[in-house]
């Protein structure tokens, strides 16, 4: 027996806001997260540019709390928040035992974990923090989750480097499918601005440089001019419940998931590989029983690296065939940054309002085009899209791991 | 000041509560603070008061209860180095 699975609850910290619609309002409209660190943003990162969350996070919760929470676990349970409240749902104790939470991270507690080298290896410290081991750890925000909304079932968290949050949601997709849960909280989180991420990233050459003249603008997918991505941080959670549950207590749906497709590439660890990402998305959409020209918009990985876009460029191609040329594409990375863990569940977040909307948010800052990425970058501002019915959000992460969602609007219009 | 005056305090700048929510009987897991904040206060604790750090002995679960503690662990820090310093003149 398999069921309907729909989308009852969004939510998200971003680079560009605290919440759903700062981010989609600034997708739509082309304002960029992207900025130069400042002491203020950053573990001794000041004056490289990134994409930091803003907000000022400790105020919403205890002081007790925060012995015990690093900044991922922060960012996760300010999004997981927003999405619980938006589905209006409450976790008592007979929902609560038949609802799971998903979740995905590339470097967990990043932030502790640097700052407790630094005391131990350069102040010499004799001893850590208490807490350190339950800040730094990768599950800890999917603990922390299940604490503050009592959630029984059970817990699950995916690190797949830059897919982790969309596995998460694949993975949530298909428990609620097969009946494992009624309900999921499913999303993903990443907080890793420390200098020593960003030293890392730096030596492995895929950072974007900065535009002297406008930072901002420095990341471009999918253009001629493109020079890398940006790192930034944030959370996205969705709330995934069957059509059932949500119908019985009377929810408004956002959308429905209707197939995810997870490949590895078994080829390299950071080249991507074309067959492995198109395997991804046909097999979404084999599960979703979709043909290729059902597809409305894409939002792709589109990090803005040159053989990662030209790579997806291919994918799409080899996908979607004729279909391709008229398939409007956009990468959002080049104004909420690249999330590393989080970037699925944001992006996937960004997909189901541009659904809702049947808007596409463009591609920014596509002022070159390659002659190597011909697709439809929807690179001229956003555009209304009224006949979009499905969309799909590709993630792709170093290791080779491919995952991919695909949404339709709710409720299904033939 | 007081140890527990003290104690607090530092409750008040650490974890944020108002002065009535930390009576000397306020149970400290209705404080919301669990095993891990324990020991991360031990720690401010053992600055403030220049202790060494040690294993608590007795198991707190009141306001008035950490004040207890430390007072005791201060005695025998005293015990212990009056009696290493006597040795030393002996």
């Amino acid at each position: 027996m398999t069921r309907r699975v729909v989308v009852t609850g969004l939510g998200a910290i971003t680079p560009l806001g605290g919440d759903v619609r700062s981010l989609f309002d600034a997708l739509v409209t082309g304002r960029s997260g992207v900025r130069k660190l400042d002491h203020r943003l950053s573990v001794c990162g000041a004056g490289r540019i990134a994409a930091p969350v803003v907000e000022e996070l400790d105020s919403k919760f205890s002081k007790v709390k925060l012995v015990s929470m690093d900044r991922v676990t922060k960012l996760a349970l300010l999004a997981t928040r927003e999405a619980v409240a938006s589905a209006e749902i409450g976790f008592g104790s007979a929902i609560a035992e038949r609802a799971g939470i998903y979740w995905g991270t590339g470097m967990g507690g990043a932030v502790t974990l640097e700052n407790a080298y630094t005391e131990l290896l350069v102040k010499h410290a004799s001893r850590l923090r208490p807490a350190t081991i339950v800040m730094a750890m990768n599950n800890a925000a999917a603990g922390q989750i299940g604490i503050e909304f009592g959630i029984r079932g059970p817990s699950h968290t995916y690190s797949s480097a830059c897919s982790s949050s969309a596995v998460a949601i694949g993975e949530a997709f298909r428990a609620v499918r097969f009946g494992v849960v009624d309900v999921a909280i499913a999303g993903g989180a990443e907080a890793l601005l420390t200098r020593g991420v960003i030293t890392a990233w730096e030596s492995l050459q895929t950072l974007a440089k900065e535009d002297p003249e406008c930072p901002r603008t420095s990341c471009r997918p999918f253009a001629l001019d493109r020079s890398g991505f940006v790192l930034g941080e944030g959370a996205g959670a969705l709330i995934l419940e069957s059509e059932e549950s949500a119908r019985n207590r009377g929810a408004t749906i956002c959308a429905e998931i209707v197939g995810y497709g997870n490949t590895t590439d078994a080829a390299n660890l950071t080249q991507p590989d074309v067959l492995g990402q198109a395997r991804a998305m046909a097999g979404a959409l084999a599960e979703a029983g979709l043909s290729a020209e059902d597809v409305g918009y894409i939002n792709a990985h589109g990090t803005g690296t040159r053989v990662g876009d030209i790579c997806e460029t291919l994918a799409i191609k080899v996908v979607f065939g004729e279909h391709a040329r008229q398939l409007p594409v956009s990468a959002t990375k080049a104004l909420h940054g690249h999330l590393m863990g989080a970037t699925g569940a944001v992006e996937m977040v960004a997909t189901v309002e541009a659904l809702r909307a049947r808007i596409a948010p463009p591609t920014a800052h596509l002022f070159h085009a390659d002659p190597e990425c011909d697709l439809d970058y929807v690179s001229s501002g956003a555009r209304e899209l009224p006949h979009m019915r499905v969309a799909m959000s590709n993630s792709f992460g170093f290791g080779g791991s491919n995952a991919v969602i695909v949404a339709r609007r709710y409720p299904h219009l033939p | 000041m007081t140890t527990l005056q003290t104690v607090q305090e530092l409750l008040i700048e650490r974890f944020g509560f108002e002065r009535h929510e930390v009576d000397a009987e306020a149970k400290l897991h209705e404080l919301g603070i669990d095993s891990l904040a324990r020991i991360e206060f031990m720690f401010v604790l053992e600055e403030k008061f220049n202790l060494l750090p040690t294993e608590p002995t007795v198991a707190v679960s009141t306001v008035g209860g950490i004040a207890e503690q430390v007072d005791a662990l201060i005695a025998r820090q005293r015990v212990t180095t009056a009696a290493r310093s006597s040795a030393v003149q002996r």
